[in-house]
């Protein structure tokens, strides 16, 4: 049996898993048409693209490489989480591990597999791109062939790329858990910061090789000199009308076709390398430290048993009992909750809407997104559901112990605050912890996972600060 | 405590197989959780016994490579470990106690990605699957899910994967855990038909049972081989 088989076993069965998950089903969906919301109509006063403050003219080609755009920078982290999160995230490592099967070839099958998905959402947009040219482009001007390169040259090898980082972060060790996650949000915003900062200085092979996303050169090919480094994507407000790009000329201008080939290639051998570097599972070590941290961190000796001891009464207050088992569960350890006496210490001269409220906010995430997951493990939800509380009453208590712990973070800039009569810290405080609270127990019990609410909640902090 | 001694050989077996421990440990960070194990184990079958968080289930990782010892010796059939693991992968055929099974395949889609993962012939292990899990009740349901399967049918699948391609050495952990006595009975004599010509090292709950038809009994306490039988 050799490593095409190995590789075509994997490719089979992943494909499999994927087909029978409805999360592809619902991305197909989702995709097509989501797009129709990321091309502007005429007089939209607000686009998901702008170039010096204005609005591109829509073309077939642009409207491709807008699309392209949008994918290639705002959706690659839905196309991590829905790569990490979704249907082959469970492998049955115990067994594969002691196989002598070739894990390159495991690793480039399963990429395959994630490839032809990212493929077949791709496949979709662009027959959602073609219905869009007809509705917003004039009808003598639709140009099929153009949406069709603008949105694969610049989506498809970012998606490879992005296919290819998963397959490598779930090989590591370290990269399997939270440190994967805020690896791929710092690359990922690495990716868009990069190219704008950089790429546009050299129109040449290497030039474009900093451009992971691809979106420099076709926007900024056919505009003069001196205007070339103004990109906003995302929501950007038009403030100087429309102009016109050419920007086929961008994609064809040299070296940029190779770079995105260049790309492709890179992002294969990435999925390779996964396979090559493949670090097996280990049951996780105790860890024993040693002096004033241990003193810290020690949960300390059980108190004394006491075999006579009778059975547990119903409690008077269940529901404060649960909000107390939240509030545990959400500040657990004991370097969580000194972290978060450090930072309400820090609130009482440090300022809170640029520090503090982030720093909170970001040790509540972890917080937040490690308990929601392991609440809705599906044998924990089969059991709590057996309890006399409801399960909505504990996600209540979740939300309600988040939000207090947020405050609990913020209580001494609150008192600074009210001194300076401003209830800012307040409003900041409550509508953080409540809105952490509650994407981090929704997407926790959608995806049953930690992973998915740590980088939606992560990119979300990330805007939060970024908007100070 | 330090033991070197041979599980018996079963009578009519062929003289391949051999896996031989010598002083073998494994520590995590500080924490010893088996020391000094020694044995020779050939074909046959080899209960592992001893009380819960003894070490029975590191030794058998050990054993199935799936762990490195941090200290001692591995090898097989005369050569040493790591050099060896890929000739020892090959003969290998694992049951962990626990798991991670994909739960959106079918039995038999996940048993023949092991197969070629094992680097079998599919069409010759898609036979083998389905006469051994006739044997032990479950190829009525080879064609159904693994998310629609109880904690007993998901326990025989995952023993029906190791037994494909008849392998020289079999670690099985725990295999009739959750089975009721008829059908762990139906495993027991597949696994003793195995022991014939291949190294079988198991642990279970019902070392009584299978006793009489094992040809050494090992008995892990406190991380170390405390005794050994016959």
């Amino acid at each position: 049996m050799t490593a095409v088989a190995i590789a075509r076993s994997s490719l089979r069965t992943s494909l499999a898993r994927y087909s029978r998950s409805w999360g592809l089903w619902l991305l197909l969906l989702v995709a097509p048409v989501g797009a129709r919301f990321w091309i502007p109509g005429e007089n939209d006063t607000t686009v998901v693209i702008a170039v010096n403050g204005s609005a591109p003219v829509m073309s077939s080609a642009m409207l491709g490489v807008a699309l392209g755009i949008v994918t290639s920078t705002l959706l690659l982290p839905v196309a991590f989480i829905y790569l990490r999160s979704n249907a082959t995230r469970r492998q049955a490592w115990q067994i594969e591990e002691v196989t002598a099967a070739s894990r390159v070839a495991m690793a480039l099958g399963r990429y395959s597999a994630d490839v032809a998905v990212l493929g077949a959402v791709l496949s979709a947009m662009t027959v959602a791109g073609w219905f869009i040219a007809w509705l917003v482009t004039p009808l003598d001007t639709i140009n099929l062939g153009h949406v069709t390169l603008g949105l694969w040259l610049i989506a498809a090898p970012a998606l490879m790329g992005v296919a290819a980082l998963r397959m490598l972060f779930d090989s590591l060790r370290p990269t399997r858990g939270p440190f994967g996650e805020v690896m791929f949000f710092v690359l990922w915003l690495a990716a868009i910061a990069i190219p704008a900062a950089g790429a546009e200085r050299n129109v040449s092979f290497a030039g474009n090789m900093l451009d992971f996303a691809g979106f420099v050169r076709p926007l900024s090919y056919s505009l003069p000199e001196g205007q070339k480094g103004d990109f906003a994507i995302g929501a950007a407000p038009v403030q100087h009308g429309r102009v016109e790009l050419d920007v086929m000329s961008g994609l064809r201008s040299e070296g940029y076709v190779a770079s995105r080939v260049a790309w492709a290639g890179i992002a294969i051998l990435i999925a390779a390398l996964g396979g090559l570097l493949y670090s097996a599972h280990r049951p996780r070590p105790e860890r024993r430290r040693t002096g004033l941290i241990a003193r810290l961190l020690a949960p300390g000796a059980p108190a004394a048993a006491d075999p006579g001891a009778p059975g547990a009464r119903p409690s008077r207050a269940p529901l404060i009992g649960l909000l107390v088992a939240e509030l545990r569960l959400i500040g657990n350890g004991r370097l969580w909750r000194l972290t978060a006496a450090l930072v309400a210490a820090g609130g009482a001269f440090l300022d809170y809407r640029t520090i503090i409220g982030p720093a909170a906010l970001l040790l509540l995430v972890f917080g937040l997104t490690a308990h929601a997951a392991r609440t809705e493990q599906p044998g924990l939800r089969a059991l709590t559901r057996t309890a006399v509380l409801p399960a909505l009453a504990r996600r209540i208590a979740f939300v309600a112990a988040g939000l207090f712990w947020s405050l609990a973070m913020a209580l001494p800039a609150i008192g600074r605050g009210a001194a300076a009569a401003t209830a800012e810290p307040l409003l900041l405080a409550s509508a953080t912890g409540m809105a952490a609270a509650l994407a981090a127990m929704l997407l926790g019990a959608w995806t049953r996972s930690a992973f998915a609410p740590r980088l939606v909640l992560l990119i979300a902090w990330y805007a939060y600060l970024a908007s100070a | 405590m330090y033991y070197l001694c041979d599980t018996p050989r079963a009578s009519g077996t062929r003289d391949t197989a051999e896996l031989l421990l010598d002083g073998v440990g494994k520590k995590y960070r500080r924490k010893t959780v088996l020391a000094g194990v020694s044995h020779r184990f050939q074909p046959g079958l080899t209960l592992l016994t001893g009380p819960s968080g003894a070490g029975k289930s590191t030794l058998l990782r050990l054993i199935a490579t799936a762990e490195r010892p941090s200290s001692g010796r591995m090898s097989w059939d005369g050569e040493p470990l790591p050099q060896a693991r890929s000739k020892l992968r090959r003969a290998l055929g694992y049951a962990p106690q626990a798991v991670d099974l994909p739960e959106d395949l079918t039995a038999r889609e996940f048993a023949l990605h092991i197969a070629a993962l094992k680097g079998l012939e599919l069409a010759s292990a898609d036979r083998q699957f389905a006469a051994i899990t006739d044997r032990i009740g479950l190829h009525p349901d080879i064609n159904n899910r693994i998310s629609t399967f109880s904690g007993g049918m998901r326990r025989r699948l995952i023993f029906a994967q190791a037994m494909l391609g008849e392998p020289r050495l079999l670690a099985l952990d725990e295999p009739t855990a959750e089975l009721d006595r008829e059908t762990a009975a139906k495993l027991g004599a597949l696994i003793v038909e195995r022991a014939a010509s291949a190294i079988v090292v198991m642990t279970t709950h019902i070392a009584d049972e299978l006793a009489p038809l094992a040809a050494g009994t090992l008995r892990v306490e406190g991380g170390a081989v405390v005794a050994v039988s016959p």
